[in-house]
C-alpha cells in the first residue's frame, strides 16, 4: 500500500538525535550536500520573507504599489492590531479551530489505523483505498464537492437528514451561521487530512515488534493495557510530528474557507487567520497590515509548536 | 508532550524498522481467539467507515454523469441512471484542460525532482555528518514553512517579475519547489537516520567505496522515504492555486487548479454548470490517482515488502 | 544561545535582499502603433466570443499587429491588476475594470490620461457616471465600457392570481411582494448581504453610501435619509424574502423558474441585471446538448417592471457594469490608443447593444432594442447610481464590509447603532 510508507519517515523523524552522527572528516561535505536545498530557499522565501519583515513596518497600500514611497511607521502596524478587537477575536477563533480540528483528525486518524491492523485484508484494502481516493482529491475539486452537499436546497446531507424523523432540515443554511460554518469547514477539513494521519500511524502501528507485544501478552496485558502502554509509546514519534503538521496546517487553512466564503458569507466572524490576511492584503490593499499579521501568524505557529522546536534544540545541544 | 522519551523510544524503534525487508511479519495486533467475532463487527465497522469516506468521491463522479436540469433538482439523484458522459465532453470541448494538464505535469513533476533531490542531499548532510550550523539549518527549515503564504503574492510577484520569469513554469516551480522542500527536508531526515550507517560500513568492509556503499546499500533502503516524500511534494505542487493564481496569469499558463476555478465562477451572464464543474473536477482528480496507482506499483516491487506490506 | 537561532531563522531572508528589485519602470512610448501586439484583459464571460473576435479583426487591419485577449475571473481580477498593472513588463496594455474599482486605481496612477482623445471617443455622449468614477481632477482616465442595470421580474401568474398589480410606488412595492410570502415562497427573493440590490433602497430614500466632505470622504451611512432606507430594507428583507441572510451573490433567477422538482418557483419577484432574462423561463433541457437547460421567456407567467421610486417614477438602483483604460505602464500605448477607437467606433458600441450590454455611447442605446427588456433597461438605467468615487472603494468592497454591514442589517440589528459602527468601518478605508 502506498501511502503506508510515509510511516517511516514519520515515526523516526523527531528524536532521531539519539545516534551521534559518526563521520567528522570531511567538513566541508555537509555544507556542500546542503548547498542546493539553503539556495532555493534563498531564492524562493528569502526575499518575500524579508520583503514581508520590511512591510510590516511601513504604511504600504495601492499608491506604494504603484510607485509611491512607502512610509517608514515603525511598530505602528503592529501597535493597531494588537489594539484591534477584531484581529483578537480572529486569533482566538483560529486557535480553537485549529487545536479542536488537529485534535479530532488525530483522534480518528489513529482510530482507523488501529481499525486497520484489526480487521481482514478485504476490509483494510477497502478502508485503505476509500481513504487513498479522498487523499487524491485535488483540494479545490474537495471542495466544490463538499459546497454541493451542503448546499441549503439542493445538498445531500439536508435532504438526508431530513428525512430522519422529527429532523426538520429542509433549507437549513449551514453557511450562514459562524458556528455550523466552522463545523462544516472542521469536517471537510477532518475529511482531507485524516487519511495522511491514518496511513503514518498505521505504517507507524506496523512497526510495532511483535515479539514485545507477545511478551505483554504473556505478562498478562489487556488489548487495551498493550494499546495504551506499549503500542502508543512506539507509536508516539509519529504522533508527534503529524499532530506538528496538522498544527501548523490547520492554523493558516486558507482555500477551504475562502471558498466556503464564497458560498456562505465574507462578513468578519467567518475569518480564520488566513483569509483575514488575505482580505487585508488583496482585498483591502492593506499590505502593511497584512505583512505585520503574517509575521504574527508566524510567531503563533512557532508557539503552539514550541513543544516540537524544544526537542530540536535539546538535540542540538547534545553536539 | 515530553521531548525527552521521544530518543529513548526511537533507539527501541530502529531494530525491527531494518530488520524489515527480510523478515516477514505479522503486522497485526494480536488478539486473541474469543475476541474473534468482534473482529467480524470491526470489519463492518470498517467498510461502513470507508463508504462514508468516499461518499464525497462518488458524489462528484455521480454529479458528473447527470444532465444539469437533474442537479438544479431539490431531489438529488443517488445513481446516474440514464447518465452520461456529455458533462465531460463539454468540459474537454475546447482543449483547455490539455493545456493545463501539460501544465500541471511540467510544473509537478519538476518540484518533485528537485525537492527529492535537494532534500536528499539535505537530508544526508544533517542525520550523517555533525556540523556548525547544523541545528540553525534545521531550524530555518522549520521556520520557513510557518510563514503563512496569503501575504507573500506581491513580493512573489516582483520577485519573478523582475527575473523575467512570470507566466513560465521555471518562476513557479522556483517558489513551490522552496515551498516545498523543507517539508521534504524533514520527512526524508526521518529515513535517512533510520538506516544505520553500520550497514555501508560493512559493505565498505567488503570493499565498496563509500559513494559505492552509500548507492547500493541505503539508497535503495530510502526507496520508500523518496517516494513518500515525492507523494507529498506531488500533491501540494498538484493543488497550488493561490501563487500559480498571481504568477501565471497568461490563460495558455493556467494549471488545473485554475482551470477548474474558471468552471465554478459563474459570470454575471452565466451561471455555474454544476454537472460540469463536477466533470471538469473528476478529470483534475484522476491524475494524482493515476500517480498513486503507479507509485504504488513501485512499492510493491519487493523493497519493502517486508515492512509496509498490506 | 538564542541570538545564533534568531540569526540563523533571518540569516535565510538577509542574503536576498539583493535578489529582489523594484519592477515599475517608465514605459517607453513607441510612437506608431504599427504593428505593435498588445493584450486586453475582460472580466468575466460577459463580452460574447463574436465582439472579441471583431475586436482582434479590427485591431489586426488597423495595426498589423496581434490583439491577445484574456479573460479573468471577477473573483480574483483585483489582486492580478494590482500586481501586473505597476508591472511594464507584464502588464495588459488594455484593461476593463469592474466601474467601482475605477477610483481606486485610476487615483493610484495606474492608468494613462485619456483627456485629449476624450473627445474622439465619444465625449459628452459617454454615461456620465461611468465617467465620473474615472476621473481626477478633471482629467479622464477609465471610459466607460458598457453598462447594465437592474429591474424586477415577476411572477404574472402568482401575482395576478393574489390580485395584485404592478405597484407605483416603492412602499406599495414592498407592502405587495410582503404579502406574497409564504413559508415556501419568498415574496421578493433577495439575500440579506445582497448590498449591491439593497442600496437600491437607500438611493430611492435620497440616502449614501459615503459623500466627499473637503477633500476626505467620509462614510454617510448614518445619515438620516440612509438609515430610513436601511430600515426599509430591513423590514422588506424580514416581511418578504427566506433567503439567507448571508447570502450575497445568489443567481436569483434559479428562484424564479419552476423548480423540478416541485413545479413551483421558491420566489414570485425578484431584482436581478437585464441579462438574467436569458436564463428565465419554461425549462426544458436543450434540444442540442442534454446537460444543459434552456428556459423560453413565457409572456403569460413572468413579467417585468422597472423598482419604482418612494414618489413613484424610477428607483435609483446601482449601474452594474465596467469601465476600460489603458495602463500606464504599458509599453504599446500607440496600439493601445488604436484599441481604444476600435471599441469605441459605431460598429463596436452597435454590437454591445445588441448583445444586451448598455453601450457606452449613450447614442447607441437604440441598439439595445425596443422590447420590454431593453424598455426595462433603459428606463432603470435612466435613474441608476454608482458607489461613491472613493479612492478606497475598492478596499472597501475587497474587505467585504458592506455584505457584512447589510447582513447584520437584515438579520434584525439596530439600524442606527449598525451604521455608526461601519460608518467609522468605512472612514479608514475610504481615503
Amino acid at each position: 500500500m502506498t501511502a503506508t510508507i510515509t510511516t517511516d519517515a514519520v515515526t523516526t523523524a523527531p528524536g532521531r538525535a539519539s545516534k551521534p552522527p559518526r563521520r567528522r572528516r570531511g567538513r566541508s561535505v555537509p555544507h556542500l550536500l546542503l548547498i542546493p536545498a539553503v539556495l532555493i530557499l534563498l531564492v524562493g522565501m528569502g526575499y518575500p520573507l524579508v520583503w514581508q519583515a520590511v512591510t510590516s513596518l511601513q504604511e504600504f497600500g495601492i499608491a506604494q504599489q504603484f510607485g509611491k514611497p512607502a512610509p517608514f511607521v515603525g511598530i505602528d502596524n503592529y501597535v493597531s492590531l494588537a489594539t484591534d478587537p477584531d484581529m483578537w477575536a480572529v486569533v482566538g477563533r483560529s486557535l480553537v479551530f485549529c487545536l479542536v480540528t488537529a485534535a479530532v483528525t488525530l483522534a480518528i486518524g489513529i482510530l482507523l489505523a488501529v481499525l486497520m491492523t484489526a480487521v481482514g485484508r478485504a476490509a483494510r484494502l477497502t478502508l485503505q483505498i476509500s481513504l487513498l481516493l479522498a487523499w487524491a482529491m485535488p483540494v479545490v475539486a474537495a471542495m466544490t464537492v463538499w459546497i454541493w452537499l451542503f448546499d441549503r436546497r439542493r445538498g445531500v446531507v439536508n435532504y438526508l437528514l431530513d428525512m430522519i424523523p422529527g429532523v426538520d432540515m429542509n433549507r437549513f443554511s449551514w453557511l450562514s451561521n459562524p458556528l455550523t460554518f466552522f463545523l462544516v469547514a472542521s469536517i471537510i477539513v477532518v475529511w482531507m487530512s485524516v487519511p495522511f494521519v491514518a496511513f503514518s500511524v498505521y505504517a507507524g502501528l506496523t512497526q510495532v515488534s511483535d515479539e514485545v507485544l507477545e511478551a505483554a501478552q504473556l505478562d498478562g496485558a489487556s488489548g487495551w493495557q498493550r494499546l495504551r502502554f506499549v503500542i502508543m509509546p512506539m507509536i508516539r514519534p509519529v504522533i508527534a510530528i503529524v499532530l506538528l503538521l496538522q498544527l501548523i496546517w490547520d492554523l493558516r487553512v486558507f482555500t477551504q474557507i475562502t471558498m466556503l466564503q464564497d458560498a456562505g458569507s465574507k462578513a468578519g466572524e467567518f475569518d480564520l487567520l488566513g483569509t483575514y490576511i488575505y482580505k487585508l492584503g488583496a482585498g483591502a490593499q492593506d499590505f502593511g497590515m497584512a505583512s505585520a499579521v503574517s509575521i504574527f501568524v508566524l510567531a503563533l505557529t512557532l508557539a503552539i509548536s514550541w513543544f516540537y522546536v524544544r526537542s530540536l534544540l535539546k538535540e542540538d545541544a547534545q553536539s | 508532550m515530553s521531548a525527552t522519551t521521544i530518543p529513548a523510544v526511537a533507539e527501541e524503534r530502529t531494530a525491527p524498522a531494518i530488520d524489515a525487508p527480510d523478515r516477514p511479519r505479522s503486522t497485526k495486533l494480536r488478539l486473541r481467539p474469543k475476541v474473534r467475532a468482534g473482529r467480524v463487527l470491526l470489519s463492518v465497522l470498517a467498510v461502513v467507515i470507508a463508504i462514508v469516506w468516499v461518499f464525497p468521491v462518488y458524489w462528484m463522479v455521480n454529479s458528473s454523469l447527470l444532465p444539469n436540469r437533474q442537479l438544479q433538482s431539490f431531489i438529488p439523484t443517488f445513481f446516474p441512471i440514464g447518465g452520461s458522459l456529455d458533462n465531460y465532453g463539454n468540459a474537454l470541448a475546447d482543449g483547455s484542460f490539455f493545456t493545463a494538464l501539460g501544465v500541471s505535469l511540467s510544473i509537478t513533476l519538476i518540484v518533485v525532482f528537485f525537492c527529492l533531490l535537494f532534500a536528499f542531499l539535505a537530508s544526508v548532510a544533517i542525520s550523517r555528518f555533525r556540523f556548525r550550523g547544523r541545528a540553525s539549518f534545521v531550524l530555518a527549515v522549520l521556520i520557513v514553512q510557518m510563514l503563512p503564504a496569503e501575504g507573500l503574492f506581491i513580493a512573489q510577484y516582483k520577485m519573478i517579475s523582475s527575473a523575467g520569469l512570470l507566466n513560465s513554469i521555471v518562476g513557479v516551480s522556483i517558489i513551490y519547489t522552496a515551498a516545498v522542500v523543507p517539508f521534504t527536508i524533514w520527512m526524508l531526515r526521518g529515513f535517512v537516520a533510520g538506516i544505520p550507517a553500520e550497514l555501508e560500513e560493512a559493505a565498505m568492509v567488503d570493499g565498496l567505496s563509500r559513494s559505492q556503499a552509500f548507492m547500493r546499500i541505503t539508497f535503495p533502503l530510502l526507496a520508500p522515504g523518496l517516494v513518500a516524500s515525492g507523494v507529498f511534494a506531488f500533491l501540494q505542487a498538484w493543488n497550488e492555486f493561490t501563487v500559480a493564481l498571481v504568477l501565471l496569469p497568461s490563460e495558455q499558463m493556467h494549471t488545473l487548479p485554475l482551470w477548474l476555478r474558471g468552471f465554478i465562477q459563474a459570470s454575471a451572464t452565466r451561471e455555474t454548470d454544476w454537472g460540469q464543474v463536477m466533470a471538469a473536477s473528476t478529470l483534475v482528480a484522476v491524475p494524482v490517482i493515476v500517480f498513486f496507482l503507479i507509485v504504488q506499483g513501485r512499492m510493491t516491487s519487493g523493497l519493502v515488502s517486508g515492512a509496509v506490506k498490506g | 544561545m538564542k541570538r545564533k537561532y534568531a540569526a540563523a531563522a533571518f540569516a535565510t531572508a538577509a542574503a536576498l535582499v539583493l535578489a529582489g528589485c523594484s519592477s515599475t519602470g517608465d514605459a517607453a512610448q513607441n510612437e506608431s502603433a504599427d504593428g505593435q501586439d498588445i493584450t486586453l484583459w475582460l472580466m468575466g464571460g460577459d463580452t460574447p466570443d463574436t465582439l472579441r473576435t471583431y475586436l482582434q479583426d479590427e485591431y489586426e487591419q488597423a495595426t498589423g499587429g496581434t490583439l491577445t485577449i484574456e479573460e479573468q475571473g471577477w473573483g480574483d481580477a483585483v489582486a492580478k491588476l494590482t500586481t501586473a498593472l505597476p508591472d511594464a513588463a507584464n502588464t495588459p496594455d488594455v484593461t476593463e475594470i469592474g466601474n467601482t474599482w475605477a477610483p481606486t486605481f485610476t487615483n493610484a496612477g495606474a492608468f494613462t490620461d485619456l483627456s485629449d482623445m476624450y473627445d474622439e471617443l465619444g465625449g459628452d455622449k459617454l454615461l456620465p457616471s461611468f465617467v465620473e468614477v474615472g476621473d481626477v481632477d478633471g482629467a479622464h482616465y477609465a471610459l466607460p465600457y458598457y453598462f447594465g442595470s437592474r429591474y424586477n421580474f415577476y411572477r404574472k401568474d402568482i401575482w395576478e392570481a393574489a390580485g395584485k398589480t404592478v405597484p407605483t410606488t416603492l412602499a406599495e412595492f414592498d407592502e405587495t411582494v410582503k404579502s406574497l410570502r409564504t413559508d415556501a415562497q419568498s415574496g421578493f427573493y433577495i439575500g440579506g448581504s445582497d448590498w449591491r440590490n439593497g442600496i437600491s433602497w437607500i438611493f430611492a430614500n435620497g440616502g449614501d453610501l459615503a459623500k466627499k466632505d473637503g477633500d476626505k470622504w467620509v462614510g454617510t451611512l448614518s445619515d438620516p435619509k440612509t438609515i430610513a432606507g436601511l430600515e426599509e430594507f430591513q423590514s422588506l428583507f424580514e416581511g418578504a424574502s427566506n433567503a439567507p441572510v448571508t447570502e450575497f451573490d445568489s443567481t436569483p433567477w434559479v428562484n424564479i423558474n419552476d423548480n423540478e422538482a416541485t413545479g413551483k418557483p421558491e420566489a414570485a419577484t425578484i431584482i436581478a441585471p437585464g441579462w438574467a432574462h436569458w436564463s428565465i423561463g419554461d425549462l426544458a433541457p436543450d434540444p442540442k446538448d442534454a446537460t444543459k437547460t434552456v428556459a423560453t421567456w413565457n409572456d403569460d407567467k413572468f413579467g417585468t417592471f422597472v423598482l419604482p421610486g418612494v414618489d413613484g417614477g424610477v428607483a435609483p438602483v446601482f449601474a452594474g457594469g465596467s469601465n476600460i483604460a489603458i495602463s500606464a505602464a504599458s509599453k504599446n500605448q500607440a496600439g493601445a490608443k488604436e484599441l481604444m477607437k476600435i471599441i469605441f467606433s459605431p460598429e463596436y458600441q452597435q454590437m454591445l447593444g445588441e448583445n444586451g450590454l448598455g453601450p457606452a455611447n449613450l447614442d447607441y442605446a437604440s441598439s439595445l432594442g425596443d422590447d420590454q427588456f431593453a424598455k426595462a433597461l433603459i428606463e432603470s438605467a435612466a435613474g441608476s447610481k454608482l458607489t461613491p468615487a472613493a479612492p478606497g472603494w475598492a478596499a472597501v468592497e475587497g474587505a467585504g464590509i458592506l455584505e457584512e454591514f447589510f447582513g447584520k442589517v437584515s438579520a434584525g440589528g439596530d439600524v442606527a447603532d449598525l451604521a455608526k459602527e461601519y460608518d467609522a468601518k468605512l472612514d479608514e478605508l475610504l481615503n
